[in-house]
């Protein structure tokens, strides 16, 4: 590992919904380190806990009813977890930005894009009116919008969706920040726009040493720009390692089971593979490995206690009590998985 | 919109002529006044020539700006318009402004400080507001502060203290509908997506709700005015008329009581083109406020 | 290798789920537990409920005609000898008026939110349903009347026939179907895109069945809501009406002509204004509380109109 400073630190993180019914833990445990230029995935299905996790890290989560409980998230080494709101503010949009998915309703519909740019900057910087069109001048140029200036005067609804995407960024960046968290900044996008984004990314974080958390489900944009994967499930990292490590080796069933569902990553598969069963209830969740109920590597052991996340080789970590080569998942058959689930053999 | 005007002249027109009694001439004929006198009185204006006949008159009279006169003072409708309208305009753009100078900034706490203290109360008053009627009201404020207390006059027109109570009593009903609107707009959009960018730029929050979300919200209220204004024009006849403020309203409940056929005709007439017109306002509002539906 | 003990974790584990899913009571037991539960509701029923009671029973109890005169016994102050409330200035007593009142009030209420409804649901329905021309002629119809003050059109129409009872349900009656209209109207669109219509459709169903079966139950709760709302806002307009002299006329004791009547004596004898209004203002309170619980409950998405 290069000697880049680790620029966003989240030891043992813990998030519980306050609900009139229950309390549930939704992110439990989660630790990672996201070091300067690199860019980490978070992976997993909807409601595993991953924009939840994004949230807690900037501290916007809807309160109530969620709130952090437990953990620390350092931001350059100081705690932020315990800053008064209006100095984590100060962090919001200067130094480390978030960006959510859906680039339409992310912006305010009846403010131009100008107003909504130089309104971020004025927020942190005591500039001119004019000094901060500017600024939102030269930062719309850097996200390649063509005629920036005209731009400014323009309504989010007159712009396309891929446009509108690289507003959000240049929104984020145009204080330079040191950490970037994109929550699914390309699930509304098209496949096509996707990519340019993708890749509009990437040059940013070249040119700024940006630190960057993207938060996805999808695999084919984490093999697009990831340096290294986090797989999440049930609120919980199952399996962390660089992403080359992980389409070339997944160990945890649930990594393995993602993968098998993507064609090119399947290989010569006929049949495409699906997870068989549903993301546990919070409120009626396994008894110890969360993923048991739906594995076909499940053995007893896995019903009784809990795994850690361990590590197995050089950095990549495992939550697993019986992993499998894929190679082995690849060679049963569809209906075989379902069955060995189905009958926990 | 012509042709309802038209249609509701006919109406009108009709309606009041079938009522029972007469016009009394505003004291010429009582009930008491002899056969004789009143067919007279009648053939001096008109009155016994069939009914069509006497539409087709008015029109014709109206078409040539030509208001007519008062049945009970003789006075021409002309200057009764100039006056009237404007007091009830007055009466009415007052309560209008209290209205919302009270109701947005209330609807925007409450929903803010969504079911803590403020919003019960805010709620409350709400829901005292609406469930209240004026004319009550309008009693319960004279006993207090005419009666009582002798602040304040309890009829009249034109000076300050006499436009109080009435601005009052009026603006009571819309600033609760207005308050409760504001609250709820607010809060649907509160929950929009943007807001949370909002808070991710690093906005001081006063600025995400002043700025951003009520700027959202007040889109329904604003569109909702020329409605409002409609409504207004119904609770401004029995305002005016317990506090014997001149205003169109007034003159309208005592024509019709009197029988003071172009009197009642006139204004009656009017306020309806006041109402479509106010409801025809609300649907541009909408658009201007939307800069979507505006731009597009 | 089977390994018996895992089928069992796994069994129990999803039993659980299992329970946990059909402990789910159905849509209409939900809906009769969330309003008793819901204190809105329960406040605003007790109330109406109370009135509703005293207007059906009140005036057959009550202690003297209402229309009798006393003219030694004027003006008589509450807790009198003999009179609970007191006396109006022609010697009549006023707990006698106030119950007569109070059955005018509602049944002028229900009497004509309950033609409202009727009339607001069919023409909703047909137009939701039609869509088309039949909706463009329909709806054009409905958003007039809608914007329209409801005291404005009675004070015309009272012009026209006379004053008296007949008049306000009447002009009542005439505006108020509007409102009901606009809410059908919009269930019904987006109700009609609803599989099972198209499913009941494909089964060879007749369009007023269609109606009438399934539209109708789903578009009954937030019509019962609005009735609600609307039961008040038609007790206030007939109080409105008979306060300025258009309405009930004397010696029927509406209670907006009590309020009228008493407002020359308020200085000294504010009570014969002052009674009659509380108690409509509580009968409209309850009304109306009555509407928000049940709108909570039924239909969450109305909570916008204000």
């Amino acid at each position: 590992m290069s000697a880049a400073e680790v620029a966003l630190e989240v030891k043992d993180l813990r998030t519980t919904l306050f609900l009139r019914e229950a309390t549930v833990d939704v992110v439990r445990g989660v630790s990672f380190q996201l070091r300067e230029g690199e860019t980490l995935a978070l992976v997993g299905e909807s409601g595993c806990g991953k924009t939840l996790t994004a949230l807690s890290v900037i501290r916007l989560l809807p309160d109530p009813p969620a709130r952090v409980t437990d953990g620390q998230v350092l931001l350059a080494g100081h705690d932020i977890r315990a800053l008064p709101e209006n100095e984590m503010r100060s962090l919001r949009g200067d130094t480390v930005s978030m960006v959510f998915q859906e680039p339409l309703t992310s912006l305010d519909p009846v403010f131009t894009v100008g107003d909504q740019i130089v309104e971020a900057i004025t927020a942190h910087r005591k500039l001119s009116r004019a000094d901060a069109r500017a600024m939102a001048v030269d930062i719309l140029k850097e996200v390649q919008i063509p005629s920036p200036e005209k731009r400014l005067g323009d309504y989010p609804h007159q712009l396309s969706g891929g446009m509108r995407q690289r507003v959000m960024i240049a929104m984020a960046l145009v204080l330079d920040p040191k950490v970037l968290i994109a929550d699914e900044p390309t699930t509304a996008l098209d496949v096509t726009i996707q990519a340019q984004i993708l890749d509009l990314v990437r040059a940013e974080q070249e040119r700024r040493r940006l630190a960057v958390l993207l938060i996805t489900h999808n695999l084919a944009v984490v093999s697009q720009v990831a340096d290294r994967v986090a797989v999440m499930y049930a609120g919980e990292i199952v399996e962390e390692a660089p992403a080359s490590e992980i389409f070339a080796n997944p160990q945890h069933p649930y990594t393995q089971g993602l993968l098998s569902s993507i064609p090119s990553a399947a290989g010569d598969r006929k049949h495409l593979y699906t997870i068989p069963g549903r993301v546990p209830d919070p409120r009626a969740l396994p008894p110890a490995c969360l993923f048991a109920p739906r594995c076909p590597y499940a053995i007893s052991r896995c019903w009784h206690e809990h795994p850690e996340l361990e590590p197995v080789s050089d950095g990549h970590l495992l939550r697993c009590w019986n992993p499998q080569p894929f190679t082995a998942l690849l060679a049963l058959e569809p209906g075989e998985v379902d069955r060995r689930v189905a009958t926990s053999e | 919109m012509l042709l309802i005007l038209l249609i509701s002249s006919v109406v009108i027109f009709y309606a009041l002529r079938s009522a029972p009694g007469g016009p009394s001439g505003g004291g010429v004929l009582s009930p008491l006044s002899s056969q004789e006198v009143r067919q007279a009185y009648e053939k001096r204006l008109g009155l016994d020539q069939p009914v069509y006949t006497q539409y087709f008159i008015y029109i014709g009279h109206l078409v040539r700006g030509d208001l007519g006169t008062s049945l009970v003072n003789g006075s021409p409708i002309v200057e009764l318009l100039a006056t009237h309208a404007r007091n009830s305009l007055v009466l009415g753009f007052t309560a209008l402004v209290i209205s919302y100078v009270i109701a947005i900034p209330l609807g925007v706490l409450a929903a803010v400080k969504r079911n803590t203290w403020v919003d019960q109360l805010a709620m409350g008053g709400a829901i005292l507001g609406m469930g209240i009627p004026n004319f009550w009201l309008a009693l319960i404020l004279v006993y207090f502060f005419s009666l009582r207390l002798g602040w304040l006059p309890s009829a009249g027109c034109c000076d300050p203290p006499q436009l109080i109570m009435p601005a009052l009593v009026l603006a009571a009903e819309g600033t609760a509908v207005t308050m409760r609107m504001t609250r709820s707009s607010m809060l649907e959009h509160l929950r929009d997506d943007f807001v949370r960018a909002l808070r991710a730029k690093g906005l001081p929050e006063w600025q995400v709700i002043i700025r951003h979300v009520l700027r959202n919200a007040l889109i329904p209220v604003i569109s909702l005015t020329g409605l409002r204004l409609g409504w207004l024009v119904g609770y401004a006849l029995i305002v005016e008329t317990i506090f014997r403020w001149p205003g169109v309203g007034y003159l309208l409940v005592d024509s019709v009581l009197r029988r003071d056929y172009p009197v009642a005709q006139f204004f009656s007439l009017l306020l309806i083109l006041f109402v479509l017109l106010a409801n025809w306002l609300a649907d541009i509002g909408y658009g201007l406020a939307n800069p979507r539906i505006r731009v597009a | 290798m089977a390994d018996i003990t895992i089928a069992d974790d796994k069994a129990t584990w999803e039993a659980r789920v299992d329970r946990l899913w059909s402990t789910r009571p159905a849509r209409w037991r939900d809906a009769w537990y969330e309003l008793s539960r819901n204190r809105l509701a329960l406040g605003g029923s007790v109330i109406v409920a109370f009135f509703t009671l005293v207007a059906i029973v009140g005036p057959a109890l009550a202690p003297y005609d209402y229309a009798k005169q006393v003219l030694s016994d004027t003006l008589l102050p509450p807790l009198s000898k003999g009179h609970v409330l007191g006396t109006d200035a022609l010697g009549r007593d006023l707990l006698s008026r106030l119950l007569l009142g109070i059955r005018i009030s509602i049944a002028v209420g229900l009497g004509t939110t309950a033609i409202a409804l009727v009339v607001g649901t069919v023409v909703g329905m047909l137009a939701g349903y039609y869509r088309g021309w039949v909706d463009r002629i329909l709806n054009g119809f409905v958003e007039l009347v809608w914007g329209f003050p409801l005291i404005l059109i009675a004070v015309l129409l009272i012009g026209a026939i006379g004053p008296g009872l007949v008049g306000v349900v009447v002009a009542v009656g005439f505006v108020n179907w509007a409102g009901f209209a606009r809410i059908v109207r919009g269930e019904v669109f987006a109700l009609r895109e609803k599989e099972f219509v198209s499913a009941a459709r494909a089964l060879g169903k007749g369009d007023l069945d269609i109606m009438v079966r399934h539209l109708l139950p789903n578009v009954v709760g937030s019509a019962l809501v609005m009735g609600s709302y609307y039961i008040a806002i038609a007790i206030i307009a007939e109080a409105g009406l008979s306060f300025i002299g258009m309405g009930a006329q004397p010696p029927l004791p509406s209670l907006g002509q009590m309020i009228n009547e008493g407002s020359g004596y308020m200085l000294l004898n504010h009570w014969l204004s002052t009674i009659p209004g509380v108690v409509i203002v509580l009968l409209v309170l309850g009304l109306n509380v009555l509407g928000d619980g049940m709108r909570d409950v039924l239909d969450p998405r109305l909570k916008g109109m204000g």
